[in-house]
């Protein structure tokens, strides 16, 4: 089997654009898995689409050469390109489930690669889509191959797009983050399935993602990329185990979410929020199955960090708008004991997941955060102005973003936006619905730094609701788990990670453990 | 998908209820005495004298309670009795249903050639976003929005009737005729249509399963194909529907102008004549037919984008 070869490969937006990439060298070869690793930003991505001549506009090559076997990528003619894109290259993008014609049922998409790349078509086609999806772990083929993209969950749309990229018999696969949307369990299945097709058919794979984790799990060798540039490569033991550059340093050490031992609020504290037998039906009761909270009961001590742990579908959005009265609850009760006879109804807030979504496109930030300081009460513009300053400031941003839209910034700076429009409403409960989920680890790690501070600095009772094991060992002083609507796991942090109650819980605890080849926490200790 | 059948079916028969009620109504609520407008419908001699009049109120069961009396209006009704026109003397529904065909074929004509001439306008003005084809296309089509058909049908008769002599001016005798009516319809859909083509190919174009479909072998075309254009044209299934419905009973100045004897014009003349029967029995099929194929529009939209019914179910 062929290796890819990219030898120093500059990639520019537009004849005088800026560059995207520079110099970048590396090699695939059969059977390995490459992993390369960046922030957001960073190029990883195009890297990949250049190796597939699919740069979007107006990006272009500038110089360089891509090399698969003897073949020239970078200069084949379209019609060659068309047969190996899918066919000898596969790739996996970051998001399955847009990745999906929602028009389209799974079997449908799987026909295309199968007709293109292996001449199948009608009976054969079928009986070939649903081998493909049973080896990449459809339980029901048939049912699978039914179904469109809506009707599965974020995990077997991933599955769903490994068979379709396993139809064309690639031998090289560019995996674009295929599991940063997804939690750790299925992130572990994924990358399993992946490496057994290393394994079985001398599959090379590129990884590419900001998850040292799974590089430390999986990776043979490990390519560094910040700002187009490769800046340190070499085997995972030796680019993990000993850094050379600064910036491998700081991934490490952002994805290094140790315990940071915040001590607890003393017991008997008086609780902030105290949930009562919660139940939330979607649609009418007699149809709508099970319910989306199932008589969730729950105390949020003042001055705590809570985490609330669960995979997508399980409630834990539901339960984050119940709390803020975002959502109805169908039965039970929330109620506020919050400081000295606090009423008021903004005294929780929420920060959303997708900072780019919880913004007006159209409002400049400083409208969008203005507009609860105009409700609220009667301040002069003057005043207003100084109030977003210091919010701003208190989030460690320069005031001067707010002027932008949401569309000029980055993802971590409006995630701090975010929390800036939460704080100014002088919240006594912050709750942070997977707010660091989008983001790549070191501008996570900053995010968390920040919410450290607040908590420390203002007193700030936090709730913190995510999928992420480490964002919770990191920050949370009680972990609650809720699976399929019901809470079925309350406790201390360390005694969670130590000794797991529910069947669930010891599910999540044990894939957050890596479990192939090196264990990063072998790197750590020799920082 | 079948719970949505039943619904949808469901308000169907609701929507007609209620809106054939309401044209039940008419005699009671306009001037005059409403047992004689009743009976002028029902009854093919000039009634004049009272004694009459009442016995033919009690065997005609207008004395009975006003529900009573829409059951028994609405089955005659459904069972092709639509009663007698008050000016021609004539039934009805031998009046209506004409009319219905030639406003039926008239307006089919008009959307299909507007859907024949959006489709590819739209397409290209969508691949080519942006370029001065695009422009050229986005404007001349929008610019029909300020055409109104009274003054474009004359304009076209002045050229293709009296000029030039190829087609006929008025009237609904040859094939023919059918043309300049439906030329004249089918301007305003084309802007429509060709701007509801371009919007849904851009979206289209733009969703990152494209993207997804090119790194799967499938070449520029094949991923338009295949992908970009089914996808651009659902929103065109439900707006076909809404004009097809709309346009039943709106095409009235066209067949004005055109002395086309459609249902527009049925019910312009019904109305002007103050003959209650014939624009009753106008009225409730034009809105029967209108809600049923926005129903099937409806079922039609589930079936190219499984993505709504599975909102919704």
């Amino acid at each position: 089997m062929p290796e890819l070869v990219i030898e120093d490969l500059s990639v520019r937006g537009g004849n005088m654009g800026r560059p995207i990439l520079t110099g970048v060298s590396l090699t695939v070869k059969p059977g390995e898995f490459v992993a390369l690793v960046g922030g957001s930003g960073s190029g990883k991505t195009m890297t990949a689409r250049s190796v597939l001549q699919l740069l979007p506009q107006p990006l272009r090559i500038e110089s360089g050469s891509i090399r698969l076997g003897s073949l020239d990528v970078a200069g084949a003619p379209e019609a060659e390109l068309n047969r190996i894109r899918g066919g000898r290259l596969g790739m996996l993008f970051q998001q399955p489930k847009k990745m999906f014609n929602p028009n389209k049922s799974i079997g449908a998409h799987l026909r295309e690669p199968l007709k293109l790349h292996g001449g199948l078509r009608g009976h054969a086609a079928k009986a070939k889509a649903l081998e493909l999806l049973a080896e990449v772990g459809f339980e029901d083929p048939r049912r699978g191959a039914r179904s469109y993209p809506h009707q599965l969950s974020g995990g077997m749309a991933q599955r769903a797009m490994t068979a379709m990229a396993l139809a064309g018999q690639p031998e090289i696969l560019l995996a674009d983050e295929p599991t940063s949307a997804l939690d750790k369990v299925l992130e572990q299945q994924i990358l399993e399935l992946l490496d057994r097709q290393r394994i079985q058919r001398g599959l090379g794979i590129l990884y590419i993602t900001h998850n040292l984790a799974s590089v430390a799990a999986f990776a043979d060798r490990v390519l560094v990329m910040d700002a187009g540039v490769i800046v340190e490569s070499g085997t995972t033991e030796s680019v993990l185990g000993s850094p050379k550059t600064e910036y491998t340093r700081r991934l490490l050490e952002a994805s290094n979410l140790a315990p940071t031992g915040i001590p607890a609020p003393p017991k008997h504290q008086r609780s902030a929020l105290k949930l009562t037998n919660v139940v939330k039906q979607f649609g009418s009761g007699k149809r709508g199955g099970r319910p989306a909270l199932d008589s969730i009961s729950l105390e949020v001590q003042q001055g705590e960090i809570l985490g609330i742990l669960g995979q997508s579908g399980s409630g834990k959005s539901t339960l984050a708008r119940a709390i803020v009265g975002l959502e109805g609850i169908s039965s039970g009760s929330i109620s506020r004991t919050l400081m000295a006879n606090d009423t008021r109804a903004t005294a929780v807030q929420l920060v959303f997941q997708e900072p780019h979504d919880s913004f007006d496109p159209r409002m400049t930030l400083r409208a969008s955060l203005e507009a609860p300081l105009r409700s609220e009460n009667e301040l002069s513009a003057e005043e207003r102005s100084r109030k977003l300053t210091s919010a701003m400031e208190e989030v460690e941003l320069d005031p001067a973003l707010l002027d932008r839209r949401p569309g000029q910034c980055s993802g971590g700076q409006l995630q701090r936006v975010t929390i800036a429009r939460a704080l100014l409403l002088e919240p006594e409960v912050l709750i942070c619905d997977e707010a660091t989920s989008a983001l790549d680890a070191l501008t996570q790690r900053t995010i968390l730094d920040l919410l450290q501070r607040l908590h420390r600095d203002r007193a700030l009772t936090l709730v913190i609701i995510t999928h992420d094991m480490d964002v919770v060992r990191h920050m949370c002083q009680r972990v609650a788990v809720l699976y399929q609507g019901c809470l079925v796991e309350l406790t201390d942090t360390d005694r969670f990670f130590a000794d797991p109650q529910h069947q669930h819980s010891q599910a999540l605890v044990s894939a957050a453990i890596p479990c192939r080849g090196l264990h990063l926490k072998k790197f750590r200790a020799a920082l | 998908m079948i719970t949505f059948l039943v619904k949808r079916t469901a308000t169907l028969v609701v929507a007609v209820l209620l809106s054939s009620f309401a044209v039940f109504l008419i005699p009671y609520v306009t001037p005059g005495d409403p047992v004689r407008k009743i009976i002028r419908s029902r009854v093919a001699g000039d009634v004049v004298d009272d004694a009459t009049v009442r016995a033919l109120a009690e065997s005609l069961g207008l004395n009975d309670p006003l529900p009573v009396q829409y059951l028994r209006w609405l089955g005659d009704f459904f069972t092709g009795d639509m009663g007698l026109s008050h000016i021609s003397r004539t039934p009805v529904v031998d009046q209506v249903m004409p009319a219905l065909g030639i406003t039926l074929s008239l307006v089919i004509v008009a959307l299909v050639t507007a859907v024949v001439v959006s489709l590819p306008l739209g397409i290209v003005a969508a691949l080519k976003q942006g370029s001065r084809t695009d422009k050229l296309i986005t404007t001349v089509t929008q610019s029909f929005i300020a055409m109104p058909e009274y003054w474009l049908a004359p304009l076209l008769v002045l050229l293709f009737a009296l000029k030039l002599s190829v087609l006929p001016s008025a009237g609904w005798n040859t094939a023919s005729s059918i043309v300049l009516p439906a030329a004249t319809l089918a301007l305003r859909p084309i802007s429509f249509f060709t701007s509801a083509v371009r919007a849904g190919m851009i979206d289209a174009l733009d969703a990152e399963h494209i993207s997804a479909a090119r790194a799967r072998g499938l070449s520029h075309g094949q991923t338009v194909m295949r992908h970009v254009v089914p996808n651009g044209l659902v929103p065109l299934s439900t707006l076909f529907a809404v004009w097809l419905a709309g346009l039943l009973g709106g095409s009235v100045i066209v067949e004005v102008i055109f002395a086309i004897p459609g249902m527009g014009r049925l019910l312009f003349d019904a109305v002007v004549n103050s003959d209650i029967p014939l624009a009753q029995g106008g009225v409730v099929v034009v809105v029967a037919l209108a809600v049923a194929i926005t129903t099937l529009a409806d079922f039609l939209h589930r079936i190219l984008s499984p993505k709504v019914s599975g909102a919704l179910a």
